[in-house]
C-alpha cells in the first residue's frame, strides 16, 4: 500500500479492535445457510462412517454385525493384517496397478491432447469418440472386455492367431501371469480420455504468441514443446496425475466384475481385498483396519490434491 | 439529490488499512472526484459509500440519514461500474428496467421512465439489443442510463471512462459534465486519472495509502498542494521536485546543492524555509514557472539537457540538475540540443517549498 | 503454428520437420481411435448375433445373419427378460434423475457461498468437501449400510439417492464454484444497488448466467448415478428395486452367460449417457476444465 512516495499520515493511528471469531461468525451467520445443506449431508454420510470405521477397526465384531456383541481388541486387527503374507502381495499388485495405469493413461491422454490441439475438420467428433469409454459405466466396460478376452471365443485371441502372433488363443485373464496386466489395459482404455480432456484444457492456456516467438527464435517442435508448452501444463498435469492415482488406487469395479480378484488372488488390489475380507469373510475388524490405513494414505495424498486444486484460489470472495 | 458525509471512515483487511480515517463532505449537487494511484483506497471508499462492503469504523450519512447498517438497496444511490456491469443475459431495455422492477413500479411507469432515460442518452434504437452487441461507448451510455432511470440521491461512479478509447473518453468527459450540470446531481467519481479529476470535478479528494491527502477545489489543489505526494500527482507533466539544503538564516536564505551551486530566496520564501524542521527542503516547480537560459544567468542553476520532446505548441525538455530531473518547457522555436548546458531560473512567486522531513508544504514562519 | 504466413517464412528443413510431427500425431490418433472404438464396435456387432453365431471359433467378424432379436426381447413387456430389463431401466432413471435434481439444489447455494463469501471456516469447509473425493466407495459400505438400517432406508431407492448425493456433491460444488468465480462480482453489486437483496441478486442475475455450469453439473451427477455399481449392489437385495448395472449382472449369470444378450443390454445401458454426453459435450468439457485452467 505504501507507494514509497512521501505520504501524508496525520490521521489517528490506533486500530479499531478486531472483532473476535465468534462475533464474526455470528455477524455472518446468514452466509452459513448457503453451505448448511451440503455440510449436513456430508456430515451424516461421511463423518459418521469414518467414526464408525475407526471404531470397528479396534474391535472384534461378530459376523452378524450385531453391534452389542462388539469387543475392544486394541491393535490386534492391525497386527493381523500387517503380518499376513497377503497384505504385501496385494499391496505390490496395487502398486503395479496404480503406477502402470497412471503412466499409460497420462501418456495416452497427453498424446491425444497434443494431437487434437490443432484445429482440423472432425476434431470435436474425434474428441467425442475418444471420450465414450470414460462416459460409459465401468460395469459395461468390464463386460465388453471380458468378452473380448474370452478364452474360447474372444476377439483378441482370435485376432492374434489370424495375424500370426500366436498359434493358440492366449488365455489372458485366467492366467496369473497376465491377468493383472490384461485388466490394466481395460483400466487405461476406460480412463485415458479423462487425462486427455484435462490436458486439452491446459493446452488452451499456452499463449500462442510465446510459441510464435520460440519459432522465430529457431526452436524446433520438440524444443517448443519442452520449453514453452510443458511448463504451462505442469499445473494441470499435477492435478490430473493426482486424480488418476487416487482413482486407480480406489479402483474396484473392473477387477471385481471381470475376475473377482482371481485367479488365485492375482488381480486383487486393496479395495477388492477389503471387500473380500469384510463382506465375503465377514471379518469386519480386519476390513475396517485396512480401511483406516487407507484413510491415512488418502489423507496424505489428499493434502497434495487439495493444494493443487485450490492453488491460486486465494479467497477471491470480496464481500 | 442529497449531500454525502464521511466521518472518520475506516476499512481494514486484517492489519492493513485500506481506508484510514477519511472524513469528507460532498455537498448537495457537487461533483467530487476521488483520485489517486491504484491501491490508494479510492474504490474501497466508494464501495463503502455504496454499502457493498462492511465498514470497520466511522459513519456515513447520505442526506441526513445515517446509512452505516443499510443494505445497498436501501441507500437510494446509483452506481456506474468500470466494466459497466451490464446484465449480459438481459436486453438493454431490461437492464434499464431492472432497478425499477426491483422497486415494484407498475409496468406503465417502468416503460415511460425507461423510454425517457433512453431518449436523453440517445440509445432508443438499442433497446432490444444485448450488451455484448454494443460498442464500448454504447455500453457506457446504457450503464449511465441504468443509473439515471430512477432518481437516486447520489451517483457513484467507479472509473466509468477508463475502458473507452482516448477520443471517446474526452467526448464522454464533456457529456458527463453536462449531465451533472443539468441534473444538478451529487456525484462521487473515482478515477486514477488526475486530468479527469481536474477537468470534471468541483472538488477533488486526493488519496494515497488509504489516507485522504488533500480535499479541495482542483485550482487550490493545483496551486497549493499540501504535500509532495499531491504536488507530484496532480498536473501533467508532473511538478519537478528536488531536495536542497538551506544555507544561512533570517530573511536572506539561499538554497544550495551538493554540487556547490546555490541561489538566494526572496523574503517570503526565506520565511517559509525558516519554518522547516531541519536543514533540508524540497523545491517544487512546475514547467511553466521555470525560465530556460542558454547562458549563465544570476540566480539561475546549471543543468544539462537530457531529452527534448517537441509537441507542436510547446517543447518539453528534461534537464538534469545534479541528480534530479527537472521538466521544463520552451517555445517551439527555441532549439535545445541533447547534452546542451542550460541555466534554469525559478519563478520565486510560484515555486513550492516542502519540508525535507515531513514532506508537508511550508508556510511562512 | 496455425499461421500460414509464418510457416512460409520457415526454412524447408523445419517445414519438413513440422510435417513430420503432424504425421506422427495423425498416426498416433488413428491407433488410439482403433483402440477406443473397436471394443465398442465389437459390443455392438456381438449384440446383432444369435447365441449360436457368437459362440464360434474363429469368430464371425461381421454376423452372417444380423438380427435385432436381442433388442426386441429386451424391450418386450410380455417377455420376462424384457419386463426385468425395463424395470431396471426405469429404476436407474428414477434414481439418477432424483439424485441430479437434489445435487443441484444443494450444490448451487454451497458453491456460490464458497465462491463469494469469506465467512470464518470457509477454507476448511471447502477442503473438507474436496477431501471427500479421496475415499473409495468400498470403505463406506458397512457404516453406510448400518446408517441406512437406522434411517429405515435399506432396500429403498432413498438409500442410493442419499449416497450418490454425497458422491456427486464435492465435484458438483467444485465445478459450480469455478463457474461462479468467473461471473464478475460487479454484476451482483450493480443489482444490489439497483434495489435487489443479496438473494434476489443471486436469483435474478447470477443464476441465469450460471446455467451452462448447472447443466454441466447435472450431466455429471446423472452419469455418476447412472453408472454406480457398488452401493446399488450392496444396498438393494430385492430384484424389483435393482438398477441397471446390478440388474444386468444378476440376470445373465443365472442362465449361463448369453453374450449377445448381455452385449445388447450393455449397449442399451450406455445409450442414454453417451447421447446425453455427446449432445451437451461442450458444457461438460468446459465445466470440468474450468477449475484446472484458471490460475
Amino acid at each position: 500500500m505504501s507507494s514509497g512516495q512521501a505520504i501524508f499520515t496525520d490521521g489517528p493511528g490506533t486500530a479499531p479492535r478486531r472483532p473476535g471469531l465468534f462475533s464474526r461468525m455470528w455477524k455472518q451467520r446468514a452466509d452459513y445457510l448457503y453451505v448448511l445443506p451440503a455440510i449436513i449431508v456430508m456430515l451424516i454420510v461421511i463423518g459418521y462412517p469414518i467414526y464408525y470405521t475407526i471404531d470397528l477397526s479396534f474391535s472384534r465384531t461378530p459376523t452378524t454385525l450385531k453391534l452389542s456383541d462388539k469387543t475392544f481388541v486394541g491393535l490386534q486387527n492391525y497386527v493381523a493384517i500387517l503380518t499376513s503374507p497377503n497384505f504385501w502381495k496385494v499391496t505390490w499388485q496395487t502398486l503395479v496397478w496404480t503406477v502402470l495405469s497412471t503412466i499409460f493413461a497420462f501418456g495416452l491422454g497427453l498424446g491425444a491432447a497434443l494431437s487434437l490441439h490443432r484445429e482440423f475438420a472432425g476434431r470435436a467428433f474425434m474428441r467425442g469418440l475418444l471420450l465414450i469409454p470414460w462416459v460409459i459405466s465401468a460395469v459395461a466396460a468390464s463386460y465388453v472386455w471380458k468378452w473380448l478376452y474370452h478364452s474360447d471365443f474372444g476377439a483378441i485371441g482370435a485376432l492374434m492367431v489370424q495375424i500370426g502372433v500366436t498359434d493358440e488363443p492366449i488365455n489372458f485373464i485366467d492366467n496369473t501371469r497376465t491377468s493383472l496386466y490384461a485388466l490394466i489395459v481395460v483400466n487405461v482404455w476406460k480412463e485415458f480420455s479423462f487425462a486427455m480432456i484435462m490436458l486439452m484444457a491446459g493446452l488452451q492456456t499456452v499463449p500462442e504468441s510465446l510459441l510464435r516467438a520460440a519459432q522465430v527464435d529457431g526452436a524446433n517442435a520438440w524444443q517448443r514443446f519442452w520449453h514453452v508448452t510443458w511448463p504451462h501444463l505442469s499445473g494441470v498435469s499435477m492435478v490430473t496425475i493426482l486424480l488418476l492415482v487416487v482413482q486407480n488406487f480406489n479402483s474396484f469395479i473392473i477387477p471385481f466384475v471381470m475376475t473377482g480378484g482371481g485367479p488365485a488372488g492375482s488381480t486383487h488390489i486393496w479395495i477388492t481385498h477389503i471387500y473380500e475380507i469384510a463382506f465375503q469373510r465377514q471379518n469386519w475388524g480386519a476390513g475396517a483396519a485396512y480401511a483406516v490405513i487407507l484413510f491415512i494414505l488418502m489423507m496424505i495424498l489428499g493434502i497434495f490434491y487439495v493444494r493443487a486444486l485450490t492453488r491460486g484460489d486465494a479467497t477471491r470472495a470480496g464481500t | 439529490m442529497a449531500e454525502v458525509i464521511l466521518n472518520q471512515v475506516v476499512k481494514t483487511y486484517g492489519s492493513i488499512y485500506a481506508v484510514n480515517h477519511v472524513s469528507l463532505t460532498v455537498a448537495d449537487g457537487e461533483f467530487v472526484a476521488l483520485v489517486g494511484p491504484s491501491g490508494c483506497g479510492k474504490t474501497t471508499t466508494l464501495n463503502l459509500i455504496a454499502g457493498l462492503i462492511p465498514m470497520s469504523g466511522g459513519d456515513i450519512y447520505i442526506g441526513d440519514k445515517l446509512v452505516n447498517d443499510l443494505d445497498p438497496k436501501d441507500r437510494d444511490i446509483a452506481m456506474v461500474f468500470q466494466n459497466y456491469a451490464l446484465y449480459p443475459n438481459k436486453t438493454v431495455f431490461k437492464n434499464l428496467a431492472f432497478p425499477l422492477q426491483m422497486r415494484k413500479l407498475s409496468k406503465d411507469v417502468i416503460d415511460s421512465k425507461v423510454m425517457a432515460a433512453a431518449k436523453v442518452l440517445d440509445i432508443t434504437h438499442l433497446l432490444e439489443r444485448k450488451p455484448r452487441e454494443l460498442s464500448g461507448g454504447q455500453q457506457q451510455r446504457v450503464a449511465l442510463g441504468r443509473a439515471l432511470v430512477r432518481d437516486p440521491r447520489a451517483f457513484l461512479m467507479d472509473e466509468p471512462l477508463s475502458n473507452l478509447d482516448a477520443k471517446l473518453r474526452v467526448q464522454m468527459r464533456s457529456e458527463l459534465k453536462r449531465f451533472h450540470h443539468e441534473l444538478n446531481a451529487t456525484v462521487v467519481y473515482v478515477t486514477h486519472d488526475q486530468l479527469e479529476a481536474v477537468t470534471m470535478s468541483d472538488k477533488m479528494a486526493v488519496m494515497d495509502g488509504g489516507y485522504l491527502q488533500q480535499y479541495d477545489t482542483p485550482k487550490n489543489v493545483f496551486d497549493h498542494p499540501r504535500n509532495t505526494f499531491v504536488a507530484s500527482f496532480v498536473g501533467s507533466p508532473a511538478m519537478s521536485l528536488f531536495p536542497l539544503e538551506i544555507i544561512g538564516a533570517g530573511t536572506s536564505v539561499s538554497l544550495g546543492s551538493p554540487e556547490g551551486w546555490s541561489f538566494p530566496l526572496n523574503e517570503l520564501n526565506s520565511r517559509k524555509a525558516n519554518a522547516s524542521t531541519g536543514k533540508k527542503v524540497i523545491l517544487g516547480a512546475r514547467h511553466s514557472t521555470i525560465t530556460v537560459h542558454k547562458t549563465a544567468h544570476p540566480g539561475a542553476v546549471p543543468g544539462k539537457v537530457y531529452t527534448v520532446e517537441p509537441t507542436g505548441d510547446v517543447t518539453f525538455a528534461q534537464v538534469f540538475v545534479g541528480d534530479s530531473i527537472v521538466v521544463v518547457s520552451v517555445e517551439p522555436q527555441v532549439m535545445l540540443r541533447l547534452d546542451e548546458p542550460v541555466w534554469l531560473e525559478f519563478d520565486q512567486d510560484r515555486m513550492h517549498l516542502f519540508d525535507g522531513q515531513t514532506q508537508l508544504a511550508l508556510n511562512p514562519a | 503454428m496455425s499461421s500460414m504466413t509464418h510457416t512460409e517464412q520457415l526454412s524447408v528443413r523445419s517445414r519438413r520437420q513440422i510435417d513430420g510431427w503432424r504425421w506422427t500425431g495423425r498416426i498416433f490418433l488413428a491407433i488410439l481411435l482403433i483402440f477406443t472404438v473397436v471394443p465398442i464396435a465389437w459390443m455392438f456387432i456381438t449384440s446383432l448375433k444369435t447365441g449360436f453365431a457368437a459362440m464360434q471359433y474363429p469368430p464371425q467378424w461381421w454376423p452372417a445373419a444380423p438380427t435385432l432379436e436381442n433388442y426386441t426381447r429386451l424391450l418386450d413387456t410380455r417377455d420376462s427378460v424384457g419386463q426385468d430389463f425395463l424395470r431396471y431401466f426405469f429404476n436407474s432413471m428414477y434414481v439418477s434423475v432424483l439424485t441430479t435434481i437434489l445435487a443441484i439444489l444443494v450444490a448451487v447455494p454451497a458453491a456460490y457461498a464458497f465462491s463469494r463469501f469469506s465467512f470464518p471456516g470457509r477454507t476448511f469447509l471447502f477442503f473438507a468437501v474436496l477431501m471427500r473425493n479421496m475415499f473409495p466407495a468400498v470403505v463406506f459400505l458397512v457404516p453406510l449400510f448400518i446408517l441406512m438400517r437406522v434411517l429405515g432406508l435399506v432396500n429403498t431407492h432413498g438409500s442410493l439417492i442419499l449416497t450418490y448425493l454425497t458422491f456427486g456433491l464435492p465435484l458438483a460444488i467444485w465445478l459450480l464454484k469455478g463457474f461462479y468465480d468467473n461471473i464478475p462480482i460487479q454484476l451482483e453489486q450493480a443489482a444490489r444497488i439497483d434495489g435487489a437483496t443479496r438473494f434476489q441478486a443471486f436469483f435474478f442475475i447470477v443464476m441465469p448466467l450460471s446455467t451452462p455450469g448447472i447443466i454441466a453439473t447435472a450431466i455429471y451427477s446423472f452419469i455418476g448415478a447412472w453408472n454406480e455399481y457398488i452401493y446399488a449392489y450392496t444396498f438393494l437385495t430385492r430384484q424389483d428395486q435393482m438398477t441397471l448395472p446390478v440388474g444386468i449382472q444378476r440376470f445373465f449369470s443365472e442362465n449361463a452367460t448369453d453374450w449377445p444378450g448381455l452385449m445388447a443390454a450393455t449397449f442399451m445401458m450406455s445409450v442414454p449417457v453417451v447421447v446425453l454426453f455427446l449432445v451437451l459435450q461442450k458444457y461438460f468439457v468446459r465445466a470440468l476444465t474450468e477449475g484446472a485452467v484458471k490460475s
